[in-house]
C-alpha cells in the first residue's frame, strides 16, 4: 500500500494534519473504491442516464460498474481521480456489455423525460422550462450527450474528456458547439418567457 | 493570441465564422488556461447543471457484496447492528432491483476490524510516539469526539504501549483509533465512535472481525471496541479495565 497518496486534510486548521480515514500509506485501495462509489454514484448514474437514456439501465450500470470497480480495486494506484476511473468503468461496460442489447431501447430513447427525474422545484414554468431542456440534452446523439454531461453536468476540462472518451481534445470541443446548437432555440425561448415574465 | 470574453462569447454562441473558431479551438489545445477562461464564460454549462444536478433526486442505491478481506462475520449485536444501518445516511442504501438477495451493509465496527487487519508490526513501529505528537493527536480527537479519551488511563493499560490517536470517520460520525504496541510489539487497537445522543447502550458483545478478535459495547451515545491482533487476542484484561474506564 505504500505507493497510495494520503488524503490528510486540515481539521479546524488547528493541531497538526490529521488524516481523516487513515494516515499516510495506510488506507487500502478497497477503502479507497468504497469511498469514491459513495461520493460519486449520484453522477455514476448520471452519466449512465446520459449513455443510455433510460433509467432503469443506468441504476444497472451503476451496480455493475462499482461491482467492477471493487474487483478491480488493485489497479488503483493512486486515490486522486477516482471519479474519472469510475466513469471509465461505467462508459467501458455500457459499451460492452450493455449497449448492443439496449440500442432497440435507445432508438425508441424515451426522450420524454420521467417527469418525477425533472419536476422537482415550486415553480411550474422552471419545471417545464427544466424538462426542456432536459429532453433537448437526452435527444443529443449519444456522443455529444456524453460529452456535455461530462463537461457542462459534471465540470471536467475539456482535456479531461477528451482523455476519459479517448478523443482528441478538438473533437470534444466541436461535440459541445454541436450540443450548444441544439440547446440554443430552448434556451432562447426561456430567456423570451423570462422577460415576459418579469413584465418588462 | 489573445481572445477577448467577447469573442469567447461569440464563440460559444456559435457566432463566429470557421476560421475564428478554428483559431479558439486551435489555441486551447495547448493552453489550459484559455481553456478555463472558456469553459468560465460557457452560458449554457450552468443552465443545462442546473437541470441535471438535481438528477437523480434520490441518492442511488448500490448493492455491495461483503468485502473479501472479511472473515465471515460472526453476528453482531442487532442493535448495534440497526445503529449502524440508521447511521448510513445517504450512503450505500440497500437495493434489492438487481440482486435477489440481501447482503448487511458493513457497520462501523467491520469496518474499522478491516482497517485493522492491516496493521503489522512495522505499522506502529515507527510512530512518533512523543508526548508532544500525542498532547495534539489527543487533543484533536477529543475535539471531534466531544469527550474525553482519558489519557492517563489508556496510558497505563496493562502491558500495552500507547502509540498514536488517530482522528477517522465512519459515514460523516468522528471515530477515533487509540493504536497500542503490546509486549511483542503487535498492534492492539481501541476505537470510540459518537454516535449521537439516544443511541441505545449494548453490553459487551465479543466477535472474531476480519480474522481478529473484537470487542463492542456501546454507552451514552459512544460506540467502543477493542481490536486485538490475532482471533485468539485474549481481550479480557484490557476490556475490564476499559469498560471501568469508559464507564460513562
Amino acid at each position: 500500500m505504500s505507493n497510495l497518496s494520503p488524503r490528510a486534510r486540515s481539521v479546524n486548521g488547528k493541531h497538526t494534519q490529521v488524516a481523516i480515514y487513515s494516515m499516510h500509506g495506510e488506507i487500502s485501495s478497497e477503502q479507497a473504491v468504497l469511498g469514491a462509489i459513495q461520493t460519486h454514484s449520484k453522477r455514476v448514474w448520471r452519466f449512465g442516464l446520459a449513455l443510455s437514456g433510460a433509467s432503469d439501465v443506468a441504476d444497472d450500470l451503476l451496480q455493475s460498474t462499482c461491482l467492477r470497480a471493487l474487483e478491480r480495486h488493485h489497479q488503483v494506484t493512486s486515490h486522486e481521480r477516482l471519479d474519472s476511473w469510475l466513469m471509465t468503468i461505467c462508459r467501458s461496460i455500457w459499451l460492452n456489455e450493455v449497449r448492443s442489447r439496449s440500442v432497440r431501447k435507445a432508438q425508441a430513447l424515451s426522450v420524454t423525460p420521467e417527469a418525477e427525474l425533472v419536476a422537482t422545484g415550486p415553480d411550474t414554468e422552471t419545471n417545464i422550462f427544466a424538462a426542456e431542456v432536459f429532453t433537448q440534452v437526452m435527444q443529443l446523439p449519444e456522443a455529444q450527450r456524453e460529452t456535455v454531461m461530462l463537461v457542462f453536468v459534471e465540470g471536467y476540462s475539456y482535456r479531461e474528456a477528451a482523455a476519459l472518451l479517448e478523443v482528441p481534445i478538438g473533437t470534444i470541443m466541436s461535440r459541445l458547439s454541436n450540443a450548444r446548437q441544439k440547446l440554443k432555440t430552448v434556451m432562447q425561448h426561456e430567456a423570451a418567457d423570462a422577460v415576459r415574465r418579469s413584465g418588462k | 493570441m489573445k481572445f477577448s470574453d467577447e469573442t469567447l462569447l461569440a464563440y460559444l454562441e456559435g457566432n463566429l465564422d470557421e476560421a475564428e473558431a478554428s483559431a479558439i479551438e486551435n489555441a486551447i489545445e495547448t493552453d489550459p488556461e484559455l481553456e478555463q477562461r472558456l469553459m468560465a464564460l460557457d452560458p449554457f454549462a450552468p443552465v443545462v447543471q442546473s437541470v441535471f444536478e438535481r438528477v437523480p433526486t434520490e441518492t442511488p442505491v448500490v448493492e455491495l457484496p461483503e468485502p473479501l478481506t472479511a472473515e465471515p462475520v460472526q453476528p453482531m449485536g442487532g442493535g448495534l447492528r440497526l445503529l449502524a444501518v440508521a447511521a448510513s445516511v445517504g450512503v450505500i442504501a440497500v437495493s434489492a432491483t438487481f440482486w435477489a438477495t440481501r447482503t448487511q451493509p458493513m457497520g462501523w465496527a467491520e469496518q474499522a476490524a478491516i482497517y485493522q487487519s492491516l496493521y503489522v508490526p512495522d505499522t506502529i513501529a515507527s510512530l512518533d510516539s512523543s508526548p508532544q505528537a500525542l498532547e495534539a493527536q489527543f487533543a484533536l480527537a477529543e475535539e471531534q469526539l466531544g469527550r474525553s479519551l482519558n489519557r492517563a488511563e489508556l496510558e497505563a493499560l496493562p502491558g500495552m504501549e500507547l502509540k498514536r490517536a488517530q482522528v477517522l470517520s465512519f459515514k460523516g460520525k468522528p471515530l477515533v483509533q487509540v493504536v497500542f504496541a503490546d509486549e511483542q510489539g503487535q498492534p492492539f487497537a481501541f476505537c470510540v465512535i459518537r454516535q449521537g445522543e439516544g443511541a441505545p447502550s449494548k453490553d459487551v458483545k465479543q466477535a472474531v472481525l476480519s480474522g481478529l478478535a473484537t470487542a463492542t459495547w456501546a454507552q451514552d451515545g459512544y460506540g467502543y471496541m477493542l481490536i486485538g491482533n490475532s482471533d485468539k487476542t485474549d481481550l479480557s484484561g484490557q476490556l475490564d479495565f476499559l469498560t471501568t474506564s469508559f464507564a460513562g
